[in-house]
């Protein structure tokens, strides 16, 4: 690809009617997140690093009181956004989507199912994976056998948060992961709790973007856990997160009916 | 396994199943000793991170009982529970811990001898599981 | 709306990960790992996501103050530096320029501490000057450059990855360096045996190959036992110890009394555990040591730096890619700070102020009449403070009431000053004690780098702009330097500082802000177009051989007795960093690990008494505190362990100012003490 900056610039200011643009550019040998208005100078553009943008502009988001914002987006990006304004935290009428299909290494390290985004700017569209290896196998363990491999990740865990302060869709507003309630433990690693709740709470909201497993710094297989939790979600209630339309199952009656709003 | 003695807490909705427990009580049926009884004013109030917690810290089973559906005293909070539980447990599955552990059904003010079933069928259940793994896990 | 990512480098440990700052108008709102950053690799520890929560906090101080009859208020800069200018040189004229200490910062970026040398030196005119590393990595310096004539980590971060065995010792890695324990971990994945050597279960131990746990104190018994087990087995790299060492055979009659049974006898280790542990150290291909403050925070700590070299040069663990003796320093620049010259021997460069030839080519540079005096250490410092000696002191950045041993007697020492003035972020325990606050600028406020623990050069750049009228430290630097009416601070940015040292600092040479901007440069790099050195001592040692040092053990200066039966360690938790400054002011820190806490083994709080949660008072014979016990199976029987971040129950009123002769470290991991209900 021959400078993907010129194309999303003028896809995102000239052809859509942006007036912000969320990318990542590289900058000091790096590449990292830029905010660019229109009229500014875009720089030097990359889409092969994976930063996880709608994390990114979900916390700039707040501070912004008018404008039309692009984001480059890949399909799991997408879909976080889409649960995002699902759940009423972002206008998705502000919102300007550049779609970016994933490279096949990209592809391979998500194990993605689903690389392609709605509609593909930048990129050629990839052919999404069968299934995660790992998950296979666990599944196929004894559960003795399964609780002994997670335990063993589980010990690296140095508690970090990155994978909630990462994750685009990790959207209350208090975190119960900081309760001494519900994570019991005091200091490292936090135990199962931890783990178990965030499972729990991403079930119908994650997207596999994977941004949990390239942040953890303890090398825990999480996008695994995330793929495992899922599916049992499609098996259940055939929920798939990803949609602005389709509430949670966890938000409806039995019959289907929207629950009225819990208090916490 | 034969002196194992299963630590088991059960959450009852204070509507429908605590009173279906007392009536049991009441009615002198024969219960195992091993349940912990927990009186909440609705099966929905019992947030998973309860139960998460109970399991991660050792207990070896979690009942959850509530109102038949369609009696909620809160018209659909048993509702919400009856999404959760299943979700729950098929987690607790992928993470490698015996969903059979946790238990939801639903119990009326009126059916003492349905709880008595229900606790000592589940204790039983447990006693065949063994204990919680991981109660012995350090981390 | 302005909003922009600054990519910065964390304040924290020295590992010296590479993350950007959110900024939206002016208000720094996140942190975001940088993915590209070859430490860090996209990711972050804890204190790292929560870098920015500190930084515009409410306390941050804003103005000069100066202290009238005993109360602080607002000054003007010129009132204030005009003040310290007159008071410093008021006490110089009437005592000698050795009558004045400065101490310069790990926090702060390395033009500043080249600026904070320079204004002792030349400037005031003594070589007084010091900083934190005399707390922490000072028998490392010593140690290392006896042995392989420098005093830095010897490989890189990521080489940690492919190393086949890790020897780790008086290092919690996984919480005071959790990023370099993340490639440990990385290196477990790829098959590496770790061995960690630690009085404490640490969360690294726990996820170890092998775990010992040796009496504090007692680290030279296991080393050379390790040895001797290597050398009895003919596991040592005879190539590499004939070809570049010197001093071998000294040192096998000295190891031969550590005969396994012995060690036990002074450690604890198990015979058969030490010698399988010798027996993978050796039999390895890579294998790397990485050690902490376990090892040089004690009265012998030059000797114990100088035997885990010899354990490395045995093996020929020494000068390929993945081995080496790492020692993992604990302040983002602390290394740099060393390298800048803030140390009493050492022009920056580590080029002796008594040097005939250095003391002449820094006086043609500066245009100033340099001494050739050995400094004063910050624990010689404090002695001379209170006997009367030291009258004046300059403290940039360092909260001493906190983090210096035995408390007490520093408080002492600062209440003999005639006269005390402080650089600081926030108002700390120190800054009551102060007659001149300067409020200064912090990382994320200034331009400038870092020097991480392996040798890299870390860019700062300014995110936002500080609070009130602070300045960043090397503003203050220059004012103060005009204002002594020195030469050369006329520096209108960081870069031209760097520029400057580079000019004088050989193994800086080939450094400046333009090439860090883009590239990881480590250490030495002589000229403009060397790409850096990775791994050191690759074609030789600096001085030839590599030195053996036959050294014996010797027990620790304080040993437990009927009155304080315990032995007390100190050291760090992962949530909070030393004094807290910063720390306890990030509510999501705080929030992990708020309040003080002693760590006893199960076994001993049964027979005291004392159960987890139970208040209890711990005293030595310098002081007594009173926190909240955490009884626990992870530290071995009779020892204690308290954090020393926090001040309301400061370990440090507790420690042993009692010093490494050499290094005049402090022996802050082994000290006696007794703990008793309240």
């Amino acid at each position: 690809m021959n400078d993907p900056g010129k194309e999303i610039s003028r896809l995102a200011f000239d052809e859509r009617g942006a007036d912000y643009l969320l990318a990542v550019r590289e900058e000091y040998g790096n590449a990292g997140p830029a905010f660019v208005a229109k009229g500014e100078d875009v720089g030097d553009i990359r889409t092969d690093i994976p930063y996880q943008l709608v994390t990114i502009l979900r916390k700039i988001y707040p501070y912004m009181e008018d404008g039309k914002i692009a984001v480059v987006i890949r399909r799991c990006e997408e879909k976080a956004l889409n649960e995002l304004i699902k759940r009423g935290i972002i206008d998705g009428d502000r919102i300007i989507r550049i779609g970016l299909a994933c490279s096949e290494g990209q592809i391979e390290a998500c194990r993605c199912t689903d690389p392609v985004p709605s509609c593909v700017d930048i990129g050629s569209p990839g052919k999404g994976w069968n299934e995660d290896q790992l998950s296979k196998e666990l599944s196929a363990m004894s559960s003795e056998e399964r609780l002994d491999f997670w335990v063993a990740q589980f010990r690296k865990c140095n508690k970090c948060y990155a994978c909630s302060t990462n994750c685009p869709v990790c959207v209350c507003d208090h975190c119960v992961l900081e309760e001494c309630t519900f994570v019991a433990e005091k200091g490292i690693p936090p135990g199962m709790a931890f783990h178990l709740i965030r499972a729990y709470h991403l079930s119908d909201k994650c997207t596999e973007c994977g941004e949990c497993e390239r942040s953890c710094p303890a090398h825990i297989p999480l996008l695994t856990f995330r793929k495992m939790t899922n599916r049992d979600m499609k098996d259940l209630y055939g929920y798939e997160s990803g949609d602005t339309e389709t509430v949670s199952p966890l938000l409806t009656t039995l019959e289907g009916d929207l629950l009225e709003e819990e208090e916490d | 396994m034969t002196d194992f003695k299963p630590s088991i807490l059960a959450f009852c909705c204070n509507w429908c199943s605590y009173a279906g427990a007392d009536l049991a009580g009441v009615s002198r049926l024969q219960m195992p000793p091993n349940v912990h009884v927990i009186r909440v004013m609705c099966s929905a109030s019992v947030k998973p991170e309860y139960v998460i917690k109970a399991v991660t810290q050792g207990i070896d089973g979690v009942l959850v009982l509530g109102c038949h559906i369609g009696d909620c005293h809160y018209l659909t909070g048993n509702h919400r529970t009856a999404k959760r539980i299943p979700l729950l447990q098929k987690i607790l599955d992928e993470a490698g811990i015996d969903s059979r552990r946790i238990k939801l059904d639903w119990v009326s003010a009126a059916e003492g001898e349905k709880y008595q079933k229900v606790v000592t069928e589940f204790v039983e259940e447990i006693r065949r599981l063994g204990p919680n793994p991981l109660r012995e896990v350090r981390f | 709306m302005k909003i922009d990512h600054v990519l910065t480098t964390c304040p924290y440990c020295g590992t010296g990960c590479n993350f950007y700052l959110q900024v939206v108008n002016e208000r720094l709102i996140g942190v975001i790992p940088c993915k590209t950053d070859e430490i860090s690799q996209g990711r972050l520890c804890i204190k790292g996501y929560n870098a920015h929560t500190f930084v515009q906090h409410p306390d941050r101080l804003k103005h000069p103050m100066i202290k009238e009859k005993g109360k602080m208020r607002k000054a003007s800069w010129d009132e204030a530096l005009d003040k310290i200018v007159s008071e410093i040189k008021r006490i110089t004229s009437e005592h000698g320029n050795d009558s004045v200490a400065v101490f310069a910062s790990a926090k702060c970026t390395t033009e500043e501490n080249y600026l904070f040398q320079k204004l002792a030196r030349s400037a005031i005119g003594t070589n007084n000057v010091d900083h934190c590393a005399r707390l922490c990595h000072a028998s490392t310096v010593a140690g290392l450059v006896y042995s392989f004539g420098s005093g830095a980590m010897t490989n890189s971060i990521p080489e940690f990855e492919d190393a086949n065995c890790i020897l780790v010792t008086g290092s919690n890695t996984l919480e005071a360096h959790p990023l370099i324990g993340s490639r440990i971990l990385k290196a477990m994945e790829n098959g590496a045996q770790v061995i960690v050597i630690d009085p404490r279960d640490t969360p690294l131990s726990r996820l170890a190959q092998f775990t010992l746990h040796q009496k504090p104190g007692s680290d030279i018994a296991w080393i050379n036992g390790m040895i001797r087990v290597i050398i009895e087995e003919g596991l040592f790299d005879k190539e590499f110890v004939d070809g570049r060492t010197e001093l071998f055979e000294e040192l096998k009659q000295v190891v031969q009394q550590y005969t396994p049974e012995e060690v036990e006898k002074i450690t604890g280790i198990e015979p058969k555990m030490l010698v399988d542990a010798a027996r993978t150290y050796a039999k390895a291909d890579r294998s790397m040591i990485a050690y902490a403050m376990g090892i040089t925070q004690h009265s012998n700590g030059t000797d114990l730096v100088k035997s885990l070299a010899n354990l490395a040069m045995v093996t020929g663990n020494v000068g390929k890619e993945s081995t080496g003796v790492n020692p993992l320093r604990g302040q983002c620049n602390v290394q740099g700070a060393c390298d800048a010259g803030c140390l009493p021997d050492f022009y920056p460069g580590y080029q002796k102020v008594n040097d005939t030839g250095a003391n002449k080519k820094f006086r043609g540079a500066w245009k100033s009449n340099l001494s050739t005096k050995v400094g004063s250490t910050i624990t010689s410092t404090m002695e001379k403070m209170e006997s009367g000696e030291i009258k004046g002191l300059i403290i940039f950045g360092e909260n001493v009431m906190v983090s210096d041993p035995d408390i007490a007697h520093i408080e002492k020492a600062l209440n003999s000053l005639d006269f005390f003035a402080l650089v600081e972020i926030f108002p700390s325990e120190t800054s009551k004690f102060a007659d001149v606050i300067l409020p200064a600028a912090c990382y994320a406020e200034k331009d400038g780098t870092f020097t991480n623990t392996d040798r890299k050069i870390r860019m700062l750049r300014k995110a936002v702009g500080p609070p009130g009228e602070a300045m960043p430290d090397w503003k203050i630097a220059c004012e103060l330097g005009k204002k002594f009416g020195a030469e050369g601070f006329d520096f209108s940015s960081p870069a031209e500082i760097m520029d400057e040292m580079a000019s004088l600092a050989p193994i800086y040479g080939g450094v400046s802000h333009g090439r860090a901007d883009t590239e990881v440069i480590s250490w030495p790099c002589p000229t403009k177009d060397h790409p850096g050195t990775k791994v050191l001592h690759v074609d030789g040692f600096k001085m030839g051989r590599g030195k053996f040092a036959p050294v014996h053990h010797s027990p620790p200066n304080e040993e437990p007795s009927e009155e304080f039966p315990m032995v007390l360690s100190t050291g760090r938790n992962l949530f909070q960093f030393h004094t807290g400054t910063m720390t306890r002011k990030s509510p999501k820190l705080e929030q992990e690990a708020p309040e003080p806490y002693v760590e006893i083994n199960s076994g001993d709080a049964k027979m005291l008494g004392i159960e987890d949660g139970s208040r209890v008072r711990v005293t030595s014979r310098r002081g007594s505190i009173a926190l909240v016990a955490k009884v626990t199976e992870r530290i071995i029987p009779g020892t204690i362990f308290i954090p020393f971040h926090y001040a309301e129950a400061a370990a440090n009123r507790l420690t042993n100012p009692a010093y490494d002769p050499i290094a005049q470290i402090p022996e802050l991991k082994v000290c006696a003490a007794r703990i008793e209900r309240s």
